[in-house]
């Protein structure tokens, strides 16, 4: 499990981190979002040892140091390689680096290569891959030696969605084998797809924490979704509506003033007969995001 | 395998693989053997030089012929044929040697006089005929011919251990000045580019995250000393190759001869300790290098990483070139003990006998404690400055870096 407890990080003047805390559990997967600059590449810095900062980072219980190296994989947020190796050599080499031998890692880049799609072979110089393989190299690269603990720096960042969902699916499947994984993304759908639980970083402070479900559920079912035969006006002048957004032939959608007007509407919209839909929903982690960057209070 | 090996083989491998390290270290070899082969096939046509001999008398010119020692040819022995050939311009020329009334002439004939050594030599060669001819024209007893065969002498007894001496001194501060500047010029150039181009990536971020900075750049300095090794072997290899073939080749083994004692002075001053200096400075140099490369922010600046590095060895370069023959200055004396300097003034003291062993040690242990404190800091410092990618200037740069850690 990693443990991130009150951990403070500054720059000169500039607070990057304060007082941020989280854990990650083994089989978690934790979303890690905020804006750029909110704090999420420092905090992945400070996990694996780059800065110097206030607080304590922990790994099974101890300290994270230069021993606990092999159970980490890293994608950091600019994607860069060795671009005069080629594939076999760049992801031996770095596997290497984690302690894992020559033979055992290029028996398994064949699957791995075939895993993510990588068009290319692997005596190929790396700067002759286009930039989505390069991308996917360096996700083997990350994944091969089946880490422990997963730090993913924007990993869905230029992948197009089939790509993204090879990537999702490979981050399930670490998960599956009991790896600890955090990573940031601006996408929510996709932290919303895969994450178990997510932290929200606004200026350096955790503005958001649970799982997924608990944080979009403190914001309550103001979200109604309906498909019905009233008029946007008819709906508009219900109690508790705030605003009305046709979504299509006789669709809409409902913003509530609180999740209790909900059973109010439904009485009345359905008077006891059947209707194709009513779905009270709490924001999405899009909204949430966009509401939060704003900074406005959902108190 | 231990991490920093990891990284020391890869970079190693790297390096002797690329072009630049190739071209680095066989252009010694193709500049003396394109020199040599430019020199043999601009070399005239040895036939061209050959001087015909046209006599009379056949015995004479078959004793000029063995005898002479001037470079002649046996080919044309008419006076019509040798005429030809001079026109041709397939010989020098040709010789008449006639013997008229008991005396010996020589007239040469081609388009340009002979040379002064052949001149000699002809002359000597009819010098000593006419002599047997007035023997015995004069018939002398066999005592006054002895006596009349009496030649001066003359000798020279030079002081010849000094003078080859001095001129080894200089041959050998000349070769491992040059040297140890070129080598040092070089691979400051590398490990700065090297190190800086990786700055300007990410790739520092994953390899930070699998070993420690003082693991990387321990390998990484490694690694170039290891090049630099390898090229000091195919040196060494070469060089005794080249030994091996100059002491045996028709065409060297005057020259090594004549200058055996010379040879062996200069290559007993570079197979010394000197050695020793040079190799330190090229791991000082690169540690240097190192940190001057990690204070880069972005890789089109990696060029300029190597300036500082590249100034200071120049400047050490002109300070032992203007001190070169006042291997006992006193500036010289305390400089040698200072690491960046005494790589070459320390070599120029042992060279010239102005300092001793242990002397040459002390300066060793100073330079060596120098390069492992230099390792030992800039490898804590290491990992900020390379992670520290914004861009604030060279002190900016410094600052920032050393506050990440």
């Amino acid at each position: 499990m990693l443990s991130v407890a009150h951990i403070h990080k500054s720059f000169g003047t500039v607070t990057a981190l304060n007082d941020v805390s989280f854990d990650v559990h083994d089989g978690e997967i934790m979303g890690l979002i905020g804006q750029n600059g909110a704090g999420k590449s420092t905090t992945f810095h400070s996990i694996l040892n780059f800065l110097a900062f206030d607080g304590q980072i922990t790994w099974n219980g101890q300290p994270l140091t230069a021993d606990d190296y092999d159970q980490i994989g890293y994608l950091p947020e600019e994607r860069s390689l060795m671009s005069k190796l080629t594939i076999t050599q760049q992801i031996v080499y770095l596997a290497r680096l984690k302690n894992q031998s020559a033979n055992v890692t290029k028996s398994k880049i064949d699957d791995w290569m075939k895993r993510f799609a990588v068009k290319g072979q692997p005596n190929d110089k790396i700067n002759k891959l286009s930039k989505g393989n390069q991308q996917k190299v360096q996700l083997i690269c990350t994944l091969i030696h089946d880490p422990k603990l997963i730090i993913l720096d924007e990993p869905f960042s230029g992948l197009d969605p089939v790509n993204a969902d090879l990537l999702k699916q490979a981050i399930i499947d670490a998960k599956n084998r009991g790896a600890a994984i955090i990573f940031s993304s601006h996408d929510m759908s996709n932290v919303e797809a895969i994450c178990d639980s997510l932290v929200m970083l606004r200026n350096g402070e955790v503005v958001l924490q649970g799982t997924v479900d608990d944080v979009r559920n403190q914001f309550g079912r103001t979200r109604l979704f309906l498909t019905t035969d009233w008029t946007e006006e008819q709906l508009a002048a219900l109690p508790g509506v705030l605003t009305v957004t046709p979504q299509g032939t006789e669709r809409y959608r409902l913003e509530l003033q609180n999740a209790e007007a909900g059973r109010a509407i439904f009485d009345q919209v359905t008077a006891g007969q059947y209707i194709q839909e009513f779905s009270q929903q709490p924001p999405t982690l899009d909204e949430i995001f966009r509401t939060e960057v704003r900074g406005v209070d959902h108190e | 395998m231990n991490k920093t090996w990891i990284v020391t083989w890869e970079t190693y491998l790297r390096q002797i693989k690329s072009w630049s390290f190739l071209s680095l270290v066989l252009m010694p070899f193709l500049f003396v053997g394109l020199t040599f082969g430019i020199s043999y096939f601009a070399a005239p046509n040895q036939s061209e030089n050959d001087i015909a001999v046209v006599s009379s008398t056949p015995q004479l010119r078959q004793t000029f012929l063995k005898q002479s020692h001037v470079t002649t040819t046996n080919k044309y022995a008419t006076l019509k044929s040798a005429k030809a050939a001079t026109k041709r311009n397939d010989i020098a020329g040709y010789l008449i040697l006639t013997a008229n009334q008991q005396r010996v002439t020589a007239t040469f004939h081609g388009p340009s006089a002979v040379s002064s050594g052949d001149k000699a030599k002809i002359q000597q060669f009819l010098v000593a005929t006419q002599t047997q001819l007035n023997v015995q024209q004069a018939k002398l007893t066999t005592t006054q011919t002895m006596a009349l065969a009496v030649q001066p002498q003359f000798t020279q007894k030079l002081q010849k251990h000094a003078a080859s001496d001095k001129l080894a001194k200089m041959v050998s501060f000349y070769i491992i000045v040059f040297f140890v500047y070129l080598i040092l010029t070089t691979y400051s150039s590398i490990t700065a580019q090297e190190i800086a181009s990786e700055k300007g990536t990410k790739i520092m971020e994953v390899i930070f995250s699998s070993t420690t900075p003082r693991k990387y750049f321990n390998g990484k300095v490694y690694g170039v000393l290891l090049v630099i090794v390898t090229q000091l072997l195919v040196y060494l290899l070469g060089g005794f190759a080249a030994v091996q073939l100059a002491q045996h080749s028709s065409v060297t083994i005057d020259f090594w001869k004549q200058n055996t004692d010379l040879i062996n002075q200069v290559l007993h001053n570079l197979l010394s300790v000197n050695l020793l200096f040079a190799l330190l400075a090229v791991l000082l140099y690169t540690v240097v290098s190192a940190f001057c490369g990690a204070l880069v922010t972005r890789v089109e600046d990696a060029g300029k990483a190597a300036q500082p590095v590249v100034y200071l060895n120049l400047l050490t370069f002109v300070v032992a070139l203007a001190f070169q023959s006042s291997p006992t200055n006193t500036f010289v004396t305390i400089f040698s003990y200072v690491p960046f300097f005494s790589s070459y003034l320390m070599p120029l003291r042992l060279i010239n006998g102005a300092a001793t062993m242990p002397v040459a040690l002390i300066s060793l242990a100073i330079l060596l404690a120098t390069i492992v404190g230099s390792m030992l800091y800039i490898g804590r410092i290491y990992g900020g400055l390379m992670l520290q990618t914004d861009e604030l200037g060279f002190w900016g740069n410094l600052k920032r870096g050393l506050s990440l850690k």
